[in-house]
């Protein structure tokens, strides 16, 4: 018995806890598309430490492209591993993973929704989705953190299981290889070539809100006559959800991961830039600030360097918007602009 | 707390702490304790079910070995008899007869029905006891004296809810010469028990994805080619699923230094419908044999006696998979094609499986037959199952609903079921070097980690039964 258990840790070991396996993962999946972002960076030659790293999920605006080729002047290369989807959990182990010396980067740029960081529905401690995300990145040491930072007793079990066995958790993913294998290995070594000048090279979508109005406190909106009704709804959705009474779970959950990527990048040189996101079409109204969120009390760790809450305010208008929370083309490029030189501003001028 | 869960595996681990380091006369207690509280995790209160069965069998064996007189050793037959039958048919038979009498009185459906929940097992451990009181009846098996040897002969909980059936002189030669298991059966147990596992969770579980998705409606998918799928996938499903349940069933037993009767014996690579009951379901056939079909007059007193055996026999054997004209037809189907079959058999020819070189056409039409049956086992109603038989001979389009990896794995364990039935390499395996075995174990335990079908723990098919 005791051969067995060797031949299938051995198995185990080989197919998923080296690069054998996650090499030919279907890059279109979660897990895929955040290693394909993952070994893009890792990979993107870096001549000098005057780097600046954007981590995120899909409201992370910076499209490095519009800085590096029409900003020289700023003086720091840009890129990003934003991704869809992702949370503050997640950029903890992507820098991890893109910067084990912790000494690759002047600065990352980190962003979030609201200083205030109301509770949601989506409860973040909780999302599974976060050990798909990150199945190719977390190794047995993640066993004594990654798991404990779920609260339910059944995710702490799925995710720590997922990390011991991470066949589990590719199962989807290796069956849909057995169906193709052959289309699959092609497919997986095309995006691995190719996929660093598709993502760099992206513009954004073109379509735009215009004409839209909001009545912030009336909760209602007037949409202009193209757009249809299920993206109205969606939209309406979006920007008037219907929140639980906030008891700090989001700003603990905040607190936790800030303060996890804080405590990696202490005393490396890099700073850390957190930055609000544009929130929507058009400017809500401000609530009374809460005082003892994260992001208002990380702003006074060393090295940790909190943007301006409105900054990015004269971009929420609906010209600029594709979709409630997503910036289209010209949002994208406005934005790359405006951060990247107000980081240039906060950093100051490269070291040679 | 289905064989497929953690849970369990927690379980049989205690158990086998328990039972290995408690002196040895306190084991039976061992294990009558577990058996019970395993039987308990699925509904509770049906243990006084399983106990008053236990105690009216117990006392009626002890009352027919006792006395001399014919006519009670008859009146505590029949008494045991009754009360086994008695239950099994209120609880499994009660709503068919109740929805037919009310469909001739044209009364609806539900006119008598009763809300009954059917016990676990109840098929398998009320024939297990009937064969107990029946062979001392016929003086082939002495009383057990001491109630705590039978109870845990009726609950042992590796065989309780799906069998296989164990006749009581296997059981009783087992527990009462009892041997700490060799090494050999310990590695024979532990590679059941994962071969039993992958069948159910790699196989099973994975074409039963299939299998209901076409017959929960299957009007959804008109067609030959999804309606041969399907049933295919659910001859796959039902093989697998009851095999692997046997096979952990017989490795837990082996770990406890218990030997039960083989069950299957790769039924797909039959080439009669003879030849697939003796490899189907082998404990049942052989009850139904013995209890039924040699009692009726076997095949003693001509071909239409025979014929009439068989079908009796087949008939009673199909309704007791379940209350429902389905199961009745699925049983008559095959009384008829064994009928046919031993009609036109060659006298005196060898009733098993020879690899001539007909071998593989008489296989592939055995396979065929079975698999046309199991359209009646399967399908919801009398009516669904009519309907898939048109659509798989009457209907030429419809699409693929197999995938290319299940088809793969399909041949793959084609070619092991062929190598098995030539070379016997599970034997070989367990016996052979630590190397074979541990690849082997790794590769069982690959295959349940990467392909089986682990959203939820599905329960065996014959769990309902």
């Amino acid at each position: 018995m005791l051969a067995a258990i060797l031949c299938f840790a051995a198995l185990e070991g080989i197919l998923f806890h080296t690069g054998l396996y996650s090499s030919i993962i279907e890059p279109e999946s979660t897990t895929g598309e955040m290693e394909v972002q993952l070994r893009n960076e890792i990979r993107r030659p870096k001549h000098n430490r005057n780097q600046v790293l954007a981590v995120g999920h899909s409201r992370m605006a910076l499209l490095p492209r519009i800085v590096n080729q029409d900003m020289p002047g700023i003086g720091y290369t840009f890129a990003s591993i934003g991704l869809g989807g992702t949370t503050p959990r997640i950029w903890y182990y992507a820098l991890r993973a893109v910067d084990p010396t912790a000494r690759t980067y002047a600065a990352i740029v980190i962003p979030t929704d609201d200083f205030n960081e109301p509770d949601t529905y989506d409860y973040h401690t909780e999302r599974e989705a976060d050990l798909h995300y990150l199945l190719v990145r977390l190794a047995l040491r993640d066993l004594s953190d990654f798991p404990w930072s779920y609260q339910s007793r059944k995710l702490q079990w799925v995710t720590f299981r997922g990390i011991v066995l991470k066949g589990f958790v590719y199962k989807r993913d290796f069956l849909g290889f057995l169906d193709h294998p052959l289309a699959r290995i092609a497919k997986a070594r095309y995006v691995d070539s190719d996929s660093a000048g598709w993502y760099y090279g992206y513009g954004g979508v073109d379509e735009n809100l215009e004409g839209l109005r909001i009545d912030w406190r009336g909760r209602t909106m007037q949409f202009p006559d193209r757009v249809p009704e299920g993206k109205r709804a969606q939209i309406e959705d979006m920007l008037f959800p219907t929140l639980p009474p906030d008891e700090g779970r989001e700003t603990a959950y905040l607190r936790y991961w800030y303060g996890k990527i804080i405590a990696y990048y202490r005393g490396s040189g890099t700073k850390l830039i957190f930055m609000r996101v544009p929130r929507a079409p058009t400017s809500p109204p401000d609530p009374a600030p809460k005082l003892n969120s994260a992001i208002r009390q990380i702003a006074s760790e060393p090295d940790v360097i909190v943007l301006d809450e409105h900054l990015f305010d004269q971009l929420e208008h609906p010209d600029l918007f594709w979709d409630a929370w997503h910036l289209n083309r010209s949002g994208l490029n406005a934005f790359s602009r405006l951060l990247a030189t107000e980081v240039r501003r906060v950093l100051g001028p490269p070291k040679s | 707390m289905l064989f497929n869960t953690p849970q369990f595996f927690a379980f049989l681990a205690i158990v086998l702490i328990l039972f290995y380091t408690a002196p040895r006369a306190l084991r039976k207690y061992i294990l009558l304790a577990a058996s019970y509280f395993f039987y308990m995790s699925f509904i509770p209160k049906f243990i006084l079910l399983l106990l008053s069965l236990t105690a009216i069998d117990y006392t009626a064996a002890r009352w027919i070995a006792r006395t001399r007189s014919p006519h009670s050793r008859k009146a505590a037959l029949v008494i045991s008899l009754a009360a086994n039958l008695g239950l099994l048919g209120f609880f499994k038979y009660y709503n068919f007869f109740a929805a037919n009498i009310a469909h001739l009185l044209h009364k609806p459906s539900d006119a008598f029905a009763l809300s009954i929940i059917l016990p676990l097992g109840i098929s398998f451990h009320t024939f297990q006891s009937m064969s107990y009181v029946i062979d001392v009846y016929r003086n082939e098996q002495e009383p057990i004296t001491n109630p705590i040897d039978y109870a845990l002969y009726i609950s042992f909980f590796p065989q309780l809810v799906a069998g296989p059936i164990v006749r009581a002189r296997e059981f009783f030669g087992d527990l009462y010469h009892w041997k700490r298991p060799s090494s050999d059966d310990i590695l024979r147990g532990l590679l059941l028990l994962l071969l039993g596992l992958a069948k159910k969770m790699v196989m099973a579980d994975q074409f039963a994805q299939i299998a209901n998705g076409y017959f929960q409606d299957v009007s959804k998918h008109p067609g030959m080619v999804p309606a041969w799928s399907a049933t295919i996938a659910f001859g796959i499903q039902i093989y697998f699923d009851f095999s692997g349940y046997t096979d952990m069933a017989i490795g837990m037993a082996k770990l406890l230094g218990f030997h039960f009767p083989v069950n299957f014996r790769r039924p797909y690579l039959a080439s009669s419908i003879t030849d697939f009951w003796h490899r189907w379901h082998i404990s049942l056939s052989r009850w139904l044999r013995d209890y039924l079909y040699i009692p009726l007059g076997g095949n003693r007193h001509g071909r239409l006696q025979t014929y009439r055996n068989l079908m009796l026999t087949m008939l009673l054997g199909g309704m007791w998979h379940g209350a429902s004209w389905n199961f009745i037809v699925w049983g008559g189907y095959h009384g008829a094609l064994l009928s046919i079959e031993r009609m036109f058999r060659r006298k005196n020819a060898p009733e098993g499986s020879g690899w001539t070189i007909f071998y593989p056409l008489q296989a592939v039409i055995t396979f065929g037959l079975v698999m046309i049956g199991w359209v009646f086992f399967r399908a919801a109603t009398f009516h669904d199952s009519l309907y898939v038989l048109r659509q798989m001979f009457f209907v030429p389009h419809g699409h693929q609903t197999i995938l290319r990896w299940q088809k793969g794995l399909v041949l793959i364990t084609l070619l092991l079921a062929l190598f098995e039935e030539k070379k016997e390499w599970f034997e070989k395996i367990a016996l052979g070097p630590a190397w074979a075995y541990g690849a082997v174990c790794a590769i069982l335990l690959l295959s349940v980690e990467l392909i089986g079908y682990t959203e939820v723990a599905v329960p065996f098919v014959y769990f309902q039964f």
